[in-house]
């Protein structure tokens, strides 16, 4: 039988830019993303997937990087808060709308939150408000009381709608 | 934050190496395929492993297909994949829209329906629902293949009939026929169901009788129940059979009996039980989705 | 009230974007967690299991030898420190020190080279353990044969922020009692015409901050300096002083953002340990709590509660009375000033000639209570507005009408030797009336109800800030005020904007660092905006105050000649804006003027509250009777703010507030069975969700500008907690009439309540026949 790994080799892409490194087989990706690439913005709450705080998106689909092995990100793409802005420093329509709308207050959901919406608008661009509620159920926010949340999420669609139309 | 333990990655190529490496490890190794429930279990040190064995290595085990009468789910497809299929939500939509009521969204985009199965916790979705659907198990180890029905996987709560070299390579689940309505319904409060309730009713030409019914509670003992005798009390003339749902659900919670807990008393659930069987018939005899 | 009563704002009272949005939608936005000092260690806790235990001994061998491992750490370790802390009283040792007093208390911390190698060498920490018998309720706390939790008297903290006497360590499980009386309440009962009385019960609560306590402290030669997520930097401060032995001057405390607080980082939690780690492993340390210890470090205080009110012929309420036994958990940590106001806000915002309220809080062997969003007002508005509706239904008077007829009104001396009120209740109650559609038809198993809350606010006078006008004009604020959200690192730039008449974009905000911005007692009890607010206020205007004399020393004109305009100063034809007269002052384009200002107990902050925090909310529900389900239909919160500084934050923190007492009204309850805390997990804790989002919400605010704080300014955020409980209870009993005294109203407590009502029926129907 041959021996498993303790450490992986880990190659994937990380916000549109490859990442080659080793880690150990237990760390999860938001210890890699936070201690070792000093990503920082993906925040660690509740650690039993309930939160949503430490959401990323691995191939588009949002996990708990908190509970999710960094092992498991091997080939994939990983997309984090910090790749949101575009590098002349414009914001993602979601991260405007959440700014307009006063859709946080101490913001440590947020960035969990704002990638949430994010895989929801990639996959359903126009969404109602019920589907807005439905994919963002997973996501706790101890602040706002959602309302803004919701908003913002339904004006950030709407700029990306007639964004695209150009 | 809070760490794991550390742990070997095993990677088979194959479903016998699979099995090889769990005969190999027996207590300290475990199967590894979504991880929501099994890190979840190993952060907060309830549950501890040297050797975990990635089952998504193996190919083969994430496709969903259609074959004869029956859809197969393989032990590593997510529930979001369930959730999304054409296929399923064609041919088993009741299956799609339970998929889509698990959990979050996070979850259901890691978490497999072989692992959900095998975690066998008590509150399961999917578990209730496939014990009504009659579905069957395919389990594979070194002695080779078997097929075990839901009620015989599921023998207690985190703990199925598996050998510890056994793995659940596919979920079958018989097609609704013509003639079969079915729904699924859940009550929370918390994070996972107080109350599941999956019912499949046969209905004759008319749609006016049930000619065979299978109900089953979940989430609020050890594993889902069913009751033959519940189940003869939902066949016959409709009008007569809504007359019995509350002596139906009544048997169908004894046969559960529920114990007290942070979900709820025993009580509630029993009276729960009533009152999700009469959604439930309602629903399923409604022409909304099987 | 306020003298001032300006309404042509430029910055203030304009919902300005957050200062703190672009680096939080980014996730640039520090908070302690992500911090890294150089050569860090990072601890972990080894909690006890048991409620009551004497520590017989701990062998840390096998642990501190493993390899990774600096060093472990436990009560027997503090020779040197004075262990015990408290701002109230000092009851608190940073580790267990002969014994535990509640499962979860910590015994010993290991210090590691990595999280992961402390954790993994906890369990070879050998701890033996006497268990001891245990008390868990107020009732088994003052049972004669109870164990004492608490042996020894109590040095009194220096900072208890009340007047009254500590009453802990008296040879009784006894924390603190407060008592307030007036009039005759016996003989009011006596005359009443119609009386209600109940018993009720408030749960435990769990504040959930996202961002669990984390704290890094560096202990050296130079001094104390700790990194923290404290809502209260200079407590904290205070205690570590203490602990250690050392001058104010000594002792540093840093506060970058914080991940949300709602009292639950109020006062000293991780930083004694942590700090103690540092001294021991001679190191940095590094302690994150996950959120599972969070949950077994602090909650709210629960309340049982007796109270009756009385109602004469005109339906004026002429008295209440009230017992109330709150459990305080196994340290008093800030509940005795809990007790105090929980005592208090009995009284409601009413006038009520006849009161007895007697407040009782007793050391439990649970999780210790401390500050929670609202202070104790919202354990007693369950009981408190409750009855509101229950003596209104008794005297076949509408509620709303009810409140209208016996809210204390503007001005009115309602609490003796307190504050005149200062809010409009009328003019709430009648906005969330109409928000809500009171007299609108109601649909089959809806209800609605309208509740208030006056609460005097907990808000310390003792502030201090500086204001720095620099040589280009910009201005930089030192606030000892901590950003939790709330949006202080807005709403202060708003205020020295709009005093010194600079942009709000030129105006800069450092916070929170005890080495470097003035004092401030504390960020909690809704005070910044009122005094924070008035402090940058006032030292906005001391710096025009020093611009003024500096002009007229560079135009070499009288002072009194200088006439100030806005963003700056005119004399005949000569303008010169703020950075002209300071680069002309220097003769340099550099230098900057410090406008300072002290705010202690005197002149319009020398009577107690500085304000009422009032506010109404109105809620519409629907139940499911077969399920005992409730469902929010609509949610109306109206603050009484006097204004709104920035009237979008303002309105956030009602929202906010209301949605935990919303949780709290629905699900929220810490549960324990025996000694055990059984749901201390975010998996069993039950958090509203954006499924459980009222399906309409409406927001408002009155603003008449009748606070003390900056332009009329008073505190909100707090208020619209207090009265959802209970607003949540009367709409349920209007719904399918049953009153449940008990909060959360879960589905089953519900149903309970609905087939208990449906026995009472069959039974008078039998009787009928």
């Amino acid at each position: 039988m041959t021996d498993g790994m303790r450490i992986v080799a880990l190659k994937f892409q990380l916000n549109g830019k490859p990442v080659e490194m080793e880690c150990e087989a237990e760390e999860t990706l938001a210890e890699v993303l936070r201690n070792h690439l000093n990503l920082n913005g993906t925040k660690v709450s509740c650690e039993v997937q309930v939160c949503g705080a430490c959401t990323v998106l691995v191939d588009g689909l949002p996990v708990s990087s908190c509970t999710y092995l960094a092992y498991e990100a091997r080939g994939k793409n990983v997309a984090t808060i910090e790749g949101l802005e575009k590098p002349d420093g414009t914001l993602h329509p979601l991260q405007q709308a959440f700014i307009d709308d006063f859709a946080f207050q101490c913001g440590f959901c947020t960035p969990g939150m704002i990638m949430a919406a994010k895989a929801l608008l990639d996959e359903n661009p126009q969404p109602t408000r019920a589907e807005i509620i439905h994919h963002m159920d997973g996501n706790i926010c101890r602040c706002t009381g959602y309302v803004p949340i919701v908003a913002a999420v339904q004006r950030a669609a709407g700029v990306m709608a007639k964004e695209s139309k150009k | 934050m809070m760490p794991l333990r550390r742990f070997q990655m095993h990677q088979p190529k194959n479903v016998a190496e699979a099995a090889e490496m769990l005969a190999h490890y027996g207590e300290k190794g475990r199967l590894y395929a979504g991880g929501t429930e099994l890190l979840l279990a190993m952060k907060h040190d309830l549950l501890r492993y040297e050797h975990l064995v990635d089952v998504k290595t193996v190919p083969g085990l994430d496709k969903i297909e259609a074959k004869n009468s029956s859809l197969h789910i393989g032990g590593t497809v997510t529930h979001r994949a369930i959730e999304n299929s054409p296929l399923v939500r064609e041919r088993l939509p009741v299956m799609a829209e339970m998929a889509r009521q698990i959990a979050n969204v996070r979850v259901r985009a890691t978490g497999t329906l072989g692992g959900n199965i095998c975690f066998a916790e008590p509150h399961s979705d999917p578990a209730t629902l496939l014990l009504a659907l009659g579905a069957k198990a395919r389990v594979q180890g070194r002695n080779g293949e078997r097929t075990l029905a839901m009620n015989e996987i599921l023998v207690g709560a985190y703990e199925t009939a598996l050998a510890a070299d056994e793995i659940l390579t596919a979920i079958e689940i018989p097609l609704l026929a013509k003639s079969q309505r079915a729904a699924y319904l859940k009550f929370q409060v918390h994070e996972r169901p107080t109350l599941s309730l999956a019912l499949v009713l046969d209905v004759d030409a008319s749609g006016n009788a049930i000619t065979k019914a299978r109900a089953v509670v979940g989430s609020v003992s050890l594993t889902p129940c069913r009751s033959d005798k519940a189940d003869a009390l939902l066949v016959g003339p409709r009008d007569k059979v809504e007359k019995q749902l509350a002596d139906a659900a009544q048997v169908l919670a004894e046969a559960a009996d529920p114990g007290d807990d942070l979900e709820g008393s025993a009580e509630y659930k029993r009276h729960l039980t009533g009152v999700f069987l009469r959604r439930a018939f309602a629903q399923a005899l409604s022409g909304a989705p099987r | 009230m306020s003298a001032e009563k300006k309404t042509d704002f430029h910055v203030v009272n304009h919902s300005i974007p957050r200062r703190d949005g672009r680096v939080k939608v980014t996730g640039k936005a520090p908070y302690v967690a992500d911090l890294k000092l150089i050569g860090m260690a990072y601890a972990k806790v080894l909690r006890s299991p048991y409620a009551h235990a004497k520590i017989v001994s701990i062998d840390t061998l096998r642990a501190a030898s493993r390899p990774g491992v600096y060093c472990v750490i436990t009560g027997n370790d503090l020779e040197g420190l004075n262990p015990y802390y408290g701002h109230a009283v000092k009851d608190h040792p940073l580790l267990a020190i002969g014994k535990v007093r509640y499962a979860g208390e910590p015994v010993a911390a290991v210090v590691a080279i990595d999280e992961r190698t402390a954790f993994e060498a906890l369990e070879f920490i050998d701890v033996k353990y006497e268990e001891l018998k245990a008390v868990f309720t107020p009732e088994e706390a003052l049972a004669k044969d109870a164990p004492l939790l608490h042996e020894k008297q109590f040095e009194a903290g220096a900072l208890r922020g009340f007047e009254g006497e500590v009453t802990a360590g008296k040879g009784t499980n006894i924390c603190q009692q407060h008592r307030i009386q007036w009039g005759d309440v016996e003989e009011a009962f006596k005359k009443a015409a119609a009386i209600v009385e109940g018993e009720y019960y408030f749960p435990m609560a769990y504040a959930y901050a996202m961002e669990p306590y984390v704290a890094i402290a560096d202990v050296t030669d130079q001094g104390v300096t700790v990194y923290s997520s404290a809502q209260h930097p200079f407590m904290v401060r205070h205690d570590l002083k203490s602990i250690f032995n050392l001058p104010v001057s000594k002792v540093r405390l840093i506060v970058p953002f914080v991940g949300g607080g709602y009292g639950s980082k109020s006062y000293t939690k991780i930083e004694p340990l942590v700090a103690a780690c540092s001294w021991k492993a001679k190191r940095p340390v590094k302690l994150q709590l996950t959120v599972e210890e969070a949950m077994l470090t602090t909650r709210s205080d629960d309340a049982y509660t007796w109270m009756r009110t009385a109602v004469d012929a005109k339906g004026k309420i002429i008295a209440r009375q009230a017992k109330i036994y709150m459990n305080t958990g196994a340290y008093a940590e800030n509940s005795p000033l809990v007790v105090e106001k929980s005592t208090n806000r009995c009284v409601g915002p009413y006038a009520i000639p006849n009161v007895l309220i007697e407040n009782c809080s007793l050391y439990t062997n649970t999780v210790p209570a401390s500050s929670y969003r609202g202070f104790g007002c919202a354990q007693v508005t369950l009981p408190g507005e409750s009855q509101i509706d229950e003596l209104a239904a008794k005297i076949g008077k509408d509620p709303y009408e009810f409140r209208l007829a016996n809210v204390a009104k503007p001005g009115e001396e309602f609490f003796p030797k307190m504050r005149p009120f200062d809010g409009t209740l009328k003019e709430d109650l009648e906005t969330a009336a109409k928000a809500i559609g009171w007299k609108n038809p109601l649909p089959k198993g809806h209800g609605r109800s309208i509740a208030c809350s006056g609460s005097d606010a907990g808000a310390y006078p003792l502030t201090s800030t500086a204001v720095r006008v620099h040589a280009d004009g910009s201005v930089t604020i030192m606030t000892g005020s901590t950003e939790l959200g709330q949006g202080s690192h807005t709403v202060l730039p708003q205020i020295a904007a709009e005093e010194l008449g600079v942009p709000f974009d030129n105006v800069n905000v450092v916070s929170s660092d005890t080495a470097i911005t003035p004092y401030d007692r504390s960020t909690g009890a809704s005070r910044t905006t009122t005094l924070m607010g008035s402090a940058v206020l006032e030292a906005s205007r001391e710096a025009i105050q020093q611009m003024v004399v500096m002009a007229a020393d560079v135009l070499k004109v009288k002072v009194e000649e200088i006439q100030v305009v806005r963003g700056g100063v005119r004399c005949g034809e000569a303008q010169l804006n703020w950075s002209e007269v300071i680069t002309k002052f220097y003769a340099l384009p550099d230098g900057e003027v410090i406008g300072r200002s002290y705010i202690r107990k005197s002149g319009k902050f020398s009577q107690l509250p500085v304000f009422w925090e009032a506010a109404c909310t109105g809620v519409e529900v629907s139940v499911d009777q077969e399920t005992g389900k409730i469902t929010m239909e609509k949610l109306v919160t109206v603050g009484d703010v006097g204004l709104a500084i920035n009237p979008a934050l303002a309105e956030g923190q009602d929202i906010g507030a209301a949605t935990m007492g919303m949780g709290i009204g629905l699900f929220e309850e810490l549960v324990y069975e025996g000694s055990q805390l059984v749901n201390g997990s975010i998996l069993d804790y039950r958090l509203p969700r954006f499924s459980d989002l009222p399906k309409e919400v409406e927001l408002h605010l009155v603003q008449n500008q009748d606070g003390v704080g900056p332009y009329g300014a008073k505190g909100g955020g707090e208020a619209s907690l207090n009265s959802m409980a209970a607003n949540i209870a009367n709409a349920v009993d209007r719904a399918v009439g049953v009153r449940i005294r008990q909060a959360p109203l879960t589905p089953e407590r519900v149903w309970r309540a609905l087939k208990e009502k449906e026995l009472q029926n069959s039974k008078v129907q039998k009787f009928k026949e």
